[in-house]
């Protein structure tokens, strides 16, 4: 649905990006991670046709974003990292200009409208000016802008900057329930605890290029991951593991962490056999952080290197 | 209905702010008419320029600059709608009030007029009222896009000089309609004449006044269009300036006959005069655009790369207004010396001359181009306007003042002997700016890259 290839891009006293080539499957969330200043904000642009690139291309949905910028606009939704909204508009009137500004014809917008506001929980709040709207609703409000012509793509950065915990889980359950419509989507965020819970593969972007220069698949670093800690030192542990057919990531006399299932009853029969094997077992405990501890690994390695 | 039109609507036209201006204006009216001291149709004059004209060019300056303000443009620019839907949605949207306010204005002069000057005088006001209010508005609307393209923040007074652009349009247009109305009186200098000469034909001054003004402010609407297609990250292309530099060449050409009035100029062959006042409109043009356009390193850079790939088409495509004023100036200017080295071949000071104005014409473009390349303070079009400044003004009354004539030539055309001294001279001037501005735009990519590593 998304390719880039080789693109640069220049603000007038600097290079933004430089040579980033990368390609986002359809129906999937992938997410664009990095430090400040990185380049992610600028990359979002480019593929919302908003900024040209200086060399390289930058194809969205079969279209190039030099050539055809406002067929892509058609197709694509961007929410960026500061948006606007008309206050003085209602709710209802705010998604009616997004849909006919899309080109929904005036017979459909409302039904369009309607949709857009039931997806995103607002549609309690359709008489409501948007200046009334508290923050989290005001996001919402700004993603059923975005989405309310049913885009192909989905850009958004930092959506979830400013939420509350409770917002921010629905944000997720909104971003799943947008990709098992049918949308792409491509979301910038420092959280990455939380771009766990819906993402497909994962972008690092650092100094204006492609940590690693690919997308990491999330599914492959996102199994759990546990800490077994023992009360007696044995420095069989890992070779133990190891021969259970167990992923050791790291192993020494009381700890050893592994890559596991995260069906409980595996994880029972596995205490189950430390035990009987004589492993004091002090402790068996879930270890998160997975993306986290992946970025930097990718991070490091960049740096090392 | 225009979605960006009707979203104005929404916001400017509220029942609430629609019964205040129609409350507010019977009050004036009905001020005026207890104290005697104005005509009704004098009073809505004034407020028919106030509302339309001064507070209409403010909302249309506002109406693109705002949603950047307000953060809301990326979202519009994502939109689906064209770039004329864009347009005329943000110029009569954002303006509707003051053309509501201006129709009740409107109908109380009219009303006037027809009572007093017959039906076809009044369809005439009518007309003129209408598009000075267009011209105005759309004026400030194309001053705002120009700054826009050229990243200019967005301040109280930056907003107010796009207003001033189209109260200047304005101005233009109430003097075009003074000049060309027999019962105009308030611009004391008329035309002397009821016709005037162009093209070698005598028409009638009213009707070329007219049809002018209605022209430009077409051209001022293809202004704001294609400024609008560029933000919209839509590529213009070379053609539509092309015809508009080909028609103000004609429409200036066409003026020749004016300059023969002149002693000095009276044995000059039309073709010469033609020729020559085209020259200067693109040589002007050349400046104007050079000032306004964003000098943005990174697209000369890219423009550089199209031209080494041979890719012309995409050269043509983004090339910008004063390059294409620039080219039609060269154009013109060698048409006019081989005229000259044909129909006067013993004018060589003549061919001398236009060959030094394109010389500096050029140093001055590379001096606007070459400073976008300086870091800091340095950096912009104040920067050039100052050394230009020095150049032409400075500079000469200090050597003018110290008795060096000769040493003029360095700095303006003139001429001089040997013949070609001053053409020489503009033209060395010319190459060195220009090496050292594509030197430094090419220096500038290697440090972006520096910057990033």
């Amino acid at each position: 649905m998304i390719e880039v290839r080789d693109l640069v891009y220049e603000y007038p006293t600097k290079r933004a990006l430089e040579g980033v080539s990368l390609s986002v499957a359809a129906q999937t969330i992938t997410a664009l991670v990095g430090p400040n200043g990185a380049g992610k904000t600028t990359l979002l642009r480019c593929l919302a046709a908003l900024e040209s690139p200086y060399t390289g291309a930058v194809m969205i949905d079969g279209l190039d974003t030099r050539e055809a910028p406002r067929q892509i606009h058609e197709r694509l939704g961007y929410l960026p990292d500061f948006y606007g909204l008309y206050d003085e508009l209602m709710v209802r009137r705010c998604l009616t200009y997004a849909a006919r500004s899309h080109g929904i014809a005036p017979a459909l917008a409302g039904p369009a409208v309607e949709r857009a506001a039931k997806r995103v929980g607002l549609l309690d709040r359709l008489e409501s000016k948007a200046g009334e709207l508290s923050r989290g609703l005001r996001q919402r409000l700004a993603i059923a802008q975005s989405i309310v012509h049913e885009p192909k793509v989905l850009l958004l950065d930092e959506p979830a900057a400013g939420l509350d915990p409770q917002a921010r889980r629905d944000l997720s359950a909104l971003l799943v329930a947008l990709r098992e419509g049918g949308m792409t989507l491509v979301v910038s965020s420092h959280i990455l605890a939380e771009l766990e819970d819906y993402c497909s593969e994962m972008i690092i972007i650092d100094n204006g290029r492609v940590v690693g220069g690919k997308p990491i698949k999330v599914r492959e670093v996102e199994r759990a991951r546990y800490l077994i800690e023992l009360a007696t030192a044995r420095s069989d542990l890992g070779d133990f593991l190891k021969g259970a057919g167990i992923d050791v990531l790291e192993a020494d006399e009381h700890h050893a962490l592994i890559h596991f299932t995260a069906n409980p009853g595996a994880r029972a029969k596995l205490i189950r056999d430390l035990v009987t094997a004589g492993f004091e077992v002090a402790s068996f405990g879930g270890s998160s952080k997975a993306l986290e501890d992946a970025y930097f690994k990718e991070v490091h390695k960049e740096g090392g290197a | 209905m225009n979605p960006e039109f009707r979203r104005n609507l929404w916001l400017e036209l509220t029942p609430r702010r629609m019964t205040l201006m129609v409350v507010i204006l019977a009050l004036a009216f009905f001020a005026a008419a207890l104290t005697g001291q104005y005509r009704p149709a004098g009073l809505a004059e004034f407020l028919y320029y106030m509302i339309v004209v001064i507070w209409g060019a403010r909302n249309a300056a506002i109406s693109v600059v705002g949603e950047i303000r307000d953060r809301t443009w990326d979202s519009q620019r994502l939109s689906s709608l064209g770039a004329g839907e864009m347009m005329w949605g943000k110029l009569f949207g954002s303006t509707i009030y003051n053309w509501f306010g201006g129709a009740i204005c409107l109908a109380v002069l009219l009303i006037y007029g027809f009572a007093n000057n017959g039906l076809v005088a009044t369809i005439l006001d009518a007309i003129y009222y209408v598009a000075v209010g267009i011209v105005a508005q759309s004026a400030s609307l194309l001053a705002s896009l120009v700054a826009v393209r050229r990243r200019q923040s967005h301040t109280r007074f930056e907003i107010f000089t796009y207003q001033v652009a189209g109260l200047i349009a304005a101005l233009g247009a109430f003097y075009i309609w003074e000049a060309a109305d027999p019962a105009g009186s308030l611009v004391p200098r008329k035309l002397p004449t009821d016709f005037i000469p162009w093209w070698g034909q005598r028409l009638d001054a009213r009707v070329f006044l007219l049809i002018s003004l209605a022209i430009f402010t077409s051209w001022t609407l293809v202004g704001c269009y294609r400024q609008m297609r560029l933000e919209l990250k839509m590529r213009n292309g070379p053609w539509v300036w092309a015809s508009f530099l080909i028609f103000m060449g004609l429409y200036v050409a066409g003026f020749d006959a004016w300059l023969t009035q002149d002693p000095k100029m009276a044995d000059w062959s039309t073709v010469a005069l033609r020729l020559a006042l085209a020259a200067t409109t693109y040589a002007t043009f050349t400046y104007v655009m050079v000032l306004l356009e964003p000098k943005d390193r990174v697209l000369y850079r890219w423009l550089g790369t199209q031209l080494r790939g041979g890719r012309l088409d995409r050269f043509l495509g983004s090339a910008q207004a004063w390059m294409t004023s620039y080219l039609a100036t060269v154009t013109v200017s060698i048409a006019l010396i081989v005229w000259i080295g044909v129909s006067r071949p013993d004018a060589l000071w003549a061919q001398a001359f236009i060959v030094s104005c394109l010389g500096f014409l050029t140093r001055d473009a590379g001096i606007f181009v070459l400073f976008q390349t300086f870091p800091g303070r340095w950096r912009g079009d104040f920067g050039a306007v100052i050394v230009l400044f020095a150049l032409y003004a400075l500079v000469p009354a200090v050597l003018d003042g110290l008795g060096l004539k000769a040493a003029l030539a360095l700095f303006y055309p003139q001429s001089t002997e040997p013949v070609w001294l001053c053409a020489a001279a503009a033209w060395a001037q010319a190459l060195v700016v220009a090496v050292i501005a594509i030197g430094r735009l090419a220096l500038t990519e290697k440090s972006a890259v520096a910057a990033r590593a």
